[in-house]
This record gives structure tokens, C-alpha cells and sequence, in this order.
């Protein structure tokens, strides 16, 4: 059996990744996948320790993440669309951030 | 068979259902809500709110029944002990309850073509405020990441939906996108939770991370060089002698690691909260009433589903977590006085200012004592009437100039409230009054509380962190008597003087009224609202 502490720096490795992925990422797709990435370490997380415990909690937890990991994928699927339907291309909010205009005027 | 059905109801009304009871009362009113919307006409269009506020009447008065059960017979545990209803949920439902009600009164006024007066909008503020009481209420780590979940859905929903200008989908996405990001890391942060304790009860995960705590101290003690040190290794050579290898520090990381990340998501979030409001790409605003829902229910149901985990679960380790909170407190709060500060845009300065309160509201827990924790809850509960009562302004504000200019989704700035005194010295005088106490300045609510805070936290000897909210409370003060000073100052070479009156309707009247009575009461007598706020705690 693998030692449980090799499936934690597998899935804290995902989580690193998906948060740098999240953070730094301009593309709003990849910025998508990459929180989903984190909800798959999870997944990972729980499983691993479900075995370690011979526990059905765990399991219970990481099909419900992966339940919850659809659902948001598809809301968030469907604001994108709108966004997308709108402009007709994936508009990344951080990178086209217009200067604020200059309307201090006391 | 109907028999049987209803009986198997009934025994489900007396155990877990009466927990869940002022949920799924929400719960069959928004269903109500969206399965009317199909055959309503755009005339019979008031059906839907008015059944709206009918299902928090009932769901409060089940709530206020629930009270008196809890007072008689204790704290009801049902579902498998994943839910409890105790004081604590009472005082926080009752509040998000109180939340929902005054912004359904405050959608009201809008238009009946705009999204804001759908059926559908409704039916999601009700899923919203069910899923917050039920985040407050589960004490299992699953069911709390469940409802998170199902509260953050239909904020994304109430997030896109279309404002004055139509566009609030750039701004829904990136408010999706990050408190995605959130709830992701608070999942993350459970896993390592229930890693740790083999358990998704938050009792006996507090258990388990408080043994793990408690054998840290043990086996730091016994590095000591004194009799006791001896003893003590001699005890852990018997008991655990695998622990004599183990650093101390090795014990303690991975729970530390499980706060910061639960922590860490849980601020992402409420972050967001405050700041989807404003997209820079397009100029375009969500509807201020669903700002107003993010910005005060759902900020204060994340801060009390913070503040119930951290008391339970993490409450062993105060002394080890308390400089994460004390260092991002003080990050958020810089940054968003720096923000507010700089915007002259009335709407985003008040958005931005929602972040420095959040980043006070988490130095209640450096502290957390007795005081410090009722200074929370007595400010969660000031804060939505403050918060409210600005908006409301800000919604008529808007509405005037929405009347008078023709470009329609016409942002306030804050020279746009000059000659407000002359426009309307109420208008006026209320925006003073809620500035005031959002501001911290006496004879406000939000005077006592920094008040009661500073003493907080300079009896349980964080001095430096008392410094800080003082100082702190300066340049955001600044920012806000700028509205003061813009709303007061008697200028009549604004164009909107005499052309744009403001006026409310009844319910915006209602509910000014109920702030106003809030935020001033608050801070003048607040004797009685210390008793509530400290309920929260234990009848």
C-alpha cells in the first residue's frame, strides 16, 4: 500500500498549482480549471485518508466535492456564456482594466 | 398508504424537522415564488415579493417558536448530528432574515420591467438566506462545505443579474471565478481537518486537533532540562515512545496549515463580496439591492460561520493563529482605506470600505474574550442596519439622477451630492447619520463598537493592535466625511438643485426608519442590544 503521505504532495502539489494557475493565469478558461484543480486535490485528499481510516466518511465528502465540482462548473459555464455571448470572445477582467478616469473635482 | 406517508411525516416534524423547520419553510416559498412566476402576469408582478416577505414572516415566527423550545429544553441536535439549532443559529438566522426582509422591501421601488423585479430574483434571495441558516446551524464539516456551496450559487446567480446598464456579467464572472477560488481552498483546508481526526463532526474534530494541540505542549515541555522535563519524557517512554523523535512543531503544523487555508478561502471570499460590484471594463454595476445582499448578509454569514469554526474547531490554538488573522486584518484594512480613500466614486468608496470593516471585525478574534466576541456579534448586527440604511440612500440618489440625466446607469460620484442639503435636507441628514456610524464616530453604533473593541484588545494585551484600529480608524474616517462634507456644504451651482428632488416610497421609508432607529439607538442606549448580541453566546 502507498503511504498516505505521497497522495497528500500529490494533491498539495495540485493545490499549488491551482492556486498560482488561478492567480497568475490571464485566460478566465484555464483560471476555471484551475480552481477546479483544487476541488480534485481535495477529492484526492479525502479518498487517501478514507483508506487510511477504512472510513466511509471520507468517500462520502469526496463525491459530494466532485457533485459540487460540476454544479459550479456549470454555473460558472453559464456566466461565461452570457460574458461570452455579449462580446463575442473571453474578456480576462484583470488584463483589460481600463485607467480609472481622473473625476476628482473638489 | 396516505396514512403511512403522513405519519412518517409527522415523526420527521418531531425529530430532525424541527431543526430544519424555518429552512424548509424559506425553502417551499421559493419554489411557490418560481413556480408562480410561469403563469403571473406582468401586472399581478407584486405576488412575488409580497409572498417573499410572507415566507421570512413565517420562517422568523417558526424561528421564534424554535427560540422558546431551545430555552426550555436545550440545543436540538438532528440529521445525524450534522445540524444543531442553538442560540447561536437563532440569533444569526433572525438576522438573515431581518437582511432578506429589508432588501426585498428595498427592490420594491425598482421598475417592474428590470431583472430585479423577477420572480426568479426573489426566489434567490430566499435559497440564499435558506442556505445560510443552514451553514450557521450543521455542525459537520461536509454539510458546511455543502451549504457554502449552495449559498455561493445562488450569489453567482444574484451577481449576474443585469442592472441599470445590462452588463453586470463581466463583473459576475470575476466575482464567480474568485470566491470559486475560496471555496475550493475551505475544501481544501476541510480535507486536511478531517485528515487529521478521522472525523467530519466538528465536535470531535475540536477533539482531536485539541489532543494533538495538548501532546505538542507535552513534548515541548519534556525538551525542557528540569525535573519536570524528565518526568515527563519518562511518562511519553511508556506511553508514546515514537513521540520522544517528534518535534513539537511537526504536531502543530498541519492544523495551523488547515486554519490558514479555511482562513485564507473564507477571506477570498468575503473580499470579493465587496468588490464584484464595480467592473472596470464595461462601467457597469450590478443592482445596488444585490450588493447590499452580498455586501451585508452574506459577509456577515461567512464572518459567523468563520467565527463558530474557529471557536469550536480551532479554539485550542487561539494562542498559535491569532498573528494570521492579526497580519491580514491589518493587509485588509490598509489596502481598502487606501482604496476608499482614493475613490471618488460614491458607490465604490462605500463597496471598498466594506473590506476595512471586515478587517476589523476579524481583530474581535486576536482578541476573543468574552468581550471582544459580543463586540462581534453586537457589530454583525449594526453593521447590516448601517449598511442597509446607506444603500437605501444611494438607491434614491441613483434614482434621482436616473430621472434627470439621460443616460441611464449614471454612477454617483461624490460631487453629484453637492447641494444635497438643499435638494433634500433629509436625504441629507440620513446619509450623514449613516456615514457617521459606518465611519466609527460618535453618538453612533459604530462608535461603541470600536470602542468596546480598543478596550478589548488592550486588556487581553494586544497593545499594537489597539494602536492600529485607532490610527487606522483616522484615514478611514477622512474618507468618509468627504461624503459628509460634499453632502452638507451649500452649493448651488450644481445643475440637479432644484430640478431632482428626492423622494421614497413607503417601504424605503420603512426601512430608513428601522435603520436610522438602529444605528443611533445602538449607540446611545446600547444596553439592550449588548443583550441581544450577547445571546448569541447562550441564552
Amino acid at each position: 500500500m502507498i503511504p498516505v503521505i505521497h497522495y497528500l504532495f500529490l494533491s498539495f502539489s495540485l493545490l499549488l498549482i491551482g492556486i498560482i494557475g488561478a492567480k497568475i493565469r490571464r485566460n478566465i478558461m484555464i483560471k476555471l480549471f484551475s480552481v477546479e484543480l483544487i476541488l480534485v486535490a481535495t477529492s484526492i485528499n479525502l479518498a487517501a485518508f478514507a483508506r487510511l481510516f477504512g472510513d466511509a466518511a471520507g468517500q462520502t465528502f469526496a463525491l459530494f466535492t466532485i457533485a459540487i465540482t460540476g454544479a459550479e462548473l456549470l454555473v460558472g459555464a453559464a456566466i461565461l456564456a452570457a460574458v461570452f455571448r455579449r462580446w463575442h470572445a473571453v474578456p480576462v477582467p484583470a488584463a483589460q482594466e481600463a485607467p480609472p478616469q481622473p473625476n476628482i473635482d473638489y | 398508504m396516505l396514512t403511512h406517508a403522513l405519519d412518517a411525516i409527522r415523526t420527521f416534524m418531531h425529530k430532525d424537522g424541527a431543526v430544519l423547520l424555518p429552512e424548509l419553510e424559506l425553502l417551499l416559498f421559493a419554489i411557490g415564488i418560481l413556480a408562480m412566476d410561469f403563469w403571473i402576469t406582468q401586472r399581478e408582478r407584486f405576488w412575488s415579493p409580497a409572498l417573499a416577505l410572507a415566507g421570512t414572516v413565517f420562517s422568523g415566527l417558526t424561528l421564534w417558536m424554535l427560540r422558546t423550545r431551545i430555552l426550555q429544553s436545550g440545543d436540538l441536535i438532528g440529521v445525524h448530528e450534522s445540524v444543531i439549532a442553538d442560540s447561536y443559529f437563532v440569533f444569526f438566522s433572525a438576522l438573515f432574515l431581518v437582511a432578506t426582509a429589508l432588501v426585498i422591501l428595498l427592490s420594491l421601488n425598482t421598475p417592474t420591467t428590470s431583472a430585479v423585479n423577477q420572480g426568479r430574483h426573489y426566489a434567490l434571495l430566499l435559497f440564499a438566506c435558506m442556505s445560510m441558516m443552514l451553514m450557521i446551524s450543521s455542525v459537520d464539516l461536509l454539510v458546511i462545505f455543502l451549504t457554502l456551496e449552495a449559498a455561493a450559487v445562488s450569489s453567482y446567480f444574484l451577481a449576474a443579474t443585469p442592472g441599470f446598464s445590462a452588463k453586470a456579467d463581466p463583473g459576475a464572472a470575476k466575482y464567480f471565478l474568485k470566491s470559486a477560488l475560496g471555496s475550493a481552498i475551505v475544501a481544501y483546508g476541510f480535507s486536511l481537518a478531517y485528515g487529521l481526526t478521522a472525523s467530519t463532526n466538528i465536535g470531535k474534530v475540536a477533539t482531536g486537533l485539541a489532543r494533538r494541540h495538548n501532546l505538542a505542549n507535552v513534548i515541548a515541555l519534556s525538551r525542557h532540562a528540569d525535573a519536570q522535563g524528565a518526568q515527563l519524557q519518562q511518562l511519553l517512554q511508556t506511553r508514546l515512545p515514537e513521540a520522544l523523535h517528534w518535534h513539537p512543531w511537526m504536531l502543530q503544523a498541519l492544523p495551523i496549515a488547515a486554519f490558514t487555508l479555511v482562513f485564507i478561502g473564507l477571506v477570498t471570499k468575503l473580499k470579493t463580496l465587496s468588490a464584484h460590484h464595480w467592473s472596470r471594463i464595461t462601467n457597469s454595476t450590478a443592482p445596488l439591492t444585490v450588493t447590499l445582499y452580498l455586501g451585508g448578509a452574506v459577509v456577515i454569514a461567512t464572518i459567523a460561520l468563520f467565527l463558530r469554526m474557529s471557536l469550536t474547531v480551532f479554539a485550542d490554538s487561539q494562542t498559535t493563529w491569532w498573528y494570521v488573522i492579526a497580519a491580514f486584518s491589518v493587509v485588509i484594512i490598509v489596502a481598502g482605506t487606501i482604496k476608499s480613500f482614493a475613490s471618488s466614486n460614491l458607490e465604490r468608496l462605500v463597496t471598498y470600505s466594506i473590506q476595512v470593516h471586515i478587517g476589523y471585525l476579524f481583530l474581535g478574534l486576536v482578541a476573543a474574550d468574552e468581550a471582544a466576541l459580543t463586540a462581534m456579534t453586537y457589530y454583525l448586527f449594526a453593521y447590516l442596519f448601517m449598511l442597509t440604511g446607506t444603500f437605501a440612500v444611494l438607491l434614491a440618489l441613483r434614482r434621482g439622477a436616473h430621472h434627470n440625466s439621460e443616460q441611464s446607469g449614471n454612477v454617483e460620484n461624490l460631487s453629484d451630492l453637492r447641494g444635497l442639503r438643499r435638494r433634500s435636507p433629509i436625504t441629507a441628514l440620513l446619509l450623514i447619520i449613516f456615514v457617521l456610524s459606518l465611519a466609527g464616530l460618535p453618538p453612533t453604533a459604530g462608535f461603541f463598537w470600536r470602542y468596546s473593541l480598543f478596550r478589548a484588545l488592550f486588556e487581553t494585551g494586544h497593545h499594537a493592535m489597539a494602536w492600529f484600529t485607532t490610527v487606522a480608524s483616522v484615514p478611514l474616517a477622512g474618507a468618509y466625511l468627504r461624503i459628509v462634507i460634499y453632502a452638507w456644504r451649500n452649493n448651488t451651482s450644481s445643475p440637479q438643485a432644484e430640478t431632482s428632488p428626492v423622494s421614497f416610497g413607503v417601504a424605503e421609508a420603512i426601512v430608513l426608519g428601522i435603520c436610522v432607529f438602529v444605528s443611533l439607538a445602538a449607540g446611545l442606549y446600547s444596553e439592550p442590544f449588548t443583550r441581544v448580541a450577547r445571546y448569541a453566546f447562550g441564552p
